[in-house]
């Protein structure tokens, strides 16, 4: 048998839309008819396969309305093409492609209606070409678009109608309207259920990038390392990263980094640069010329259009010396001991821009003493997070939260700003990354003040026996010290332990007054304690050699005065026989003397 | 300093642990008000500390004070020798609600 051409009619024929429902002869088959629409339904329901599903759909709808041949047209990607998927009968056209708009299948796609040529050879536009050269003699077409609502994804057609005359009826034309709607559904389901399946592989792979990129970051470490940092992503994968890591030499080298854009493109550079970083930053310990290096090599390869924000340096916890370079990066906050903030601007271009920029020595470098003081270094994903009312961070209001939180440890406190943007109830607006480094003050200062010092005996000073005396700087750590060595005296002197817990009280205390009265809690000031000892008392000098203070302010406090603060003068009067403020000596400062009488009934 | 934080039949128990001087006082403090502030009877576990100096009195004041203006309870629990002594001395034993066990203090406050 010849086979048929279904494309190469014209449109001008007579078009009738179905609109009837069948009456009379054709009641007997609206059953039959039903029981169809059913049968396929209950396929397309339950299908795996939906070209297999397909192929046998247009099979049964071609012989249920007694087609010579049948053919499912769908529309390609991008609409313009319609090609032949399934062929049944006696056509077989599959891979035949036609424009969007030709012939009666292009016309009721674009249109999103249904068609019944009744005779072809009445339609002066009708093509024969392909009829003569395969044999074929079509007479009469049927078509209906495959369309769920307004989307049409293609048509099926039916050509000649086995016996009678040969011609489709309207009844036809309405059943094939209604599979066709079925079998559209059924496409539209299949493809919708292959995207989730493409994006549930998306996502997965999204997944592997992040955990791989976690993995860049480096781990946690105890509340005392002075280096801590944080990244969230606003997506799945980030395009901030930091790191950081301890040299030979005991210095810490560190960075954080913000590459721009989002999403994939952006967090496959991260890797990159985090990766030169962290290889480089092992030998070359210069920060300038650690950024010139990795610059260099990010021109090299770099995808146009995307570049790198960098601030890489060198801590010392030993000194609290830092040595940055900052590449067009936000600029790193440093909170000195004092609490005043100083922002520290890049001077040089972001990574990845232009590696003529880079001269000899390298990016330019800053160098500052942390002397106690903490350094702040974060992307704008900080600085321009939403807080509660909407309003973006800014400099100010980190400030603000870095005074706010100043009495946490720092990685507590570096978690507590961060929670200030990234809330349950607020999607982050970009990738979130700060570091936080924080000096402690105290090796720098233990090698100024070697801690509490005992001075030795010089042998002289007569019949008042020193047992103890020490020197140490006015600072509140100091005091744990003194107070164990006083202990130990005081017993050494034969004190009860009564005894001997009030007289560390009363040093103790008075140590504190001459912290913050005299010295006014500067770190630096010098305080001599000196505890003597004869049979049946102690004496204990205490010297500073701050401003001498008016002795007539200092006063105990009332006792039924119940309010914080000047319990201190009290509890030294309570527990010591004598207290007394000695002349000034001549070069400064005050001498105060307190005398202990010794019970030796225990 | 250490410090520890419990919650026991809507009361917060909060432990201060070793010596509370000047050096660790403004922690106590902060500890302290924070407790306080959760506005629900507070019992201060002072049977770890070492020493305690007129500064970790005085944050003891505050928070009683605090409490007690908002009609709160504030009490101490177990208090060592050492603290109980520096209390005293500051007449101060008589002023504070002091329970000798938890489980008392517990009764008491709630």
């Amino acid at each position: 048998m010849p086979k048929a051409s279904i494309s190469g009619h014209s449109v001008a024929m007579v078009k009738q839309a179905a609109k009837k429902i069948p009456t009379g002869g054709d009641v007997e088959n609206f059953s039959d008819h039903l029981e169809l629409l059913a049968l396929m339904g209950r396929d397309f329901a339950a299908s795996m396969d939906i070209e297999e599903t397909l192929n046998k759909g247009l099979a049964r709808i071609t012989r249920h309305l007694n087609a010579v041949g049948g053919a499912l047209f769908l529309l390609d990607e991008t609409g313009e093409k319609l090609c032949c998927t399934s062929c049944s009968g006696d056509t077989e056209i599959t891979g035949l492609t036609l424009g969007g708009d030709e012939g009666i299948v292009g016309y009721c796609v674009q249109n999103n209606i249904a068609e019944i040529v009744r005779d072809v050879t009445k339609d002066p536009n009708f093509q024969q070409a392909v009829d003569k050269q395969t044999g074929f003699v079509t007479k009469s077409i049927l078509c209906a678009p495959m369309s769920v609502h307004d989307q049409c994804i293609g048509a099926i057609e039916l050509v000649n109608k086995v016996g009678g005359d040969g011609l489709f009826s309207e009844a036809d034309l309405q059943l094939l309207q209604a599979l066709s709607s079925s079998a559209a559904l059924a496409i539209i389901n299949a493809r919708m259920a292959e995207a989730l399946v493409e994006q549930e592989r998306v996502k997965r792979e999204l997944e592997l990038a992040a955990e791989i990129q976690r993995s860049l970051l480096p781990d946690k470490r105890s509340e005392s390392f002075p280096v801590h940092g944080v990244n969230l992503p606003a997506r799945m994968v980030s395009g901030d990263f930091y790191d950081f890591f301890p040299l030979d030499d005991g210095r810490i080298c560190f960075n954080l980094a913000d590459v721009s854009g989002k999403g994939m493109n952006a967090a496959l550079l991260m890797a990159k640069t985090a990766s030169l970083f962290r290889c480089l930053g092992k030998t070359i310990h210069e920060p300038g010329l650690l950024l010139a290096k990795i610059n260099a090599e990010i021109c090299e390869t770099a995808t146009r259009g995307m570049f790198v924000t960098m601030v890489g340096g060198v801590y010392d916890p030993k000194t609290g010396h830092v040595r940055l370079a900052n590449a067009g990066h936000e600029p790193p906050l440093f909170h000195d001991a004092n609490g005043a903030f100083t922002a520290l601007p890049a001077e040089a271009p972001p990574l990845g821009i232009s590696p003529l920029l880079v001269e000899d020595g390298g990016f330019p470098e800053t160098e500052l003493d942390l002397k106690g003081g903490t350094l702040y270094v974060f992307t704008d994903g900080l600085t321009e997070g939403y807080v509660e009312d909407g309003s973006e961070l800014q400099v100010d209001g980190l400030k603000k939260l870095i005074e706010e939180n100043a009495a946490l440890s720092a990685p507590k406190r570096l978690d507590a700003i961060i929670a200030r943007i990234n809330r349950d109830d607020q999607a982050l607006r970009d990738d979130l990354t700060a570091l936080i480094i924080e000096d402690s003050a105290q090796p720098e200062m233990l090698a100024l003040h070697p801690g509490v010092e005992i001075i030795p005996s010089d042998g002289a000073g007569g019949e008042k026996q020193l047992k103890l005396k020490l020197k140490f700087p006015s600072q509140p750590n100091r005091l744990k010290l003194v107070r164990s060595l006083v202990s130990a005296t005081a017993e050494l002197c034969g004190c009860g332990q009564e005894a001997s817990q009030d007289i560390v009280l009363a040093i103790d205390e008075a140590c504190q007054n001459v912290i913050r009265h005299a010295y006014k809690d500067e770190p630096n000031g010098e305080i001599i304690l000196e505890i003597r000892h004869n049979e049946d008392e102690m004496i204990i000098l205490l010297r500073d050699f701050a401003k001498t203070v008016d002795t007539a302010v200092i006063r105990p406090r009332e006792l039924d005065d119940v309010r914080p603060g000047g319990l201190g003068t009290h509890f030294i009067r309570e527990v010591m026989d004598e207290v007394a403020f000695m002349p000034p000596p001549e070069d400064g400062g005050n001498l105060l003397k307190m005398v202990k009488r010794i019970s030796h009934e225990t | 300093m250490k410090h520890d934080i419990t919650e026991k039949n809507n009361v917060t128990i909060v432990s201060l642990v070793g010596d509370v001087d000047l050096e660790s006082s403004p922690e106590a403090r902060k500890i302290l008000m924070e407790c306080v502030n959760l506005n629900r009877p507070v019992l201060v576990n002072l049977s770890g500390i070492g020493y305690i100096d007129s500064s970790g009195v005085a944050s003891l004041i505050e928070a009683l004070q605090t409490a007690r203006k908002r009609d709160g309870e504030f009490a101490l629990v177990k208090v060592s020798d050492g603290a109980l002594r520096v209390l005293q001395l500051a007449r101060l034993d008589k002023i504070f609600t002091i329970y000798d066990t938890v489980e008392d203090g517990l009764a008491g406050v709630s």
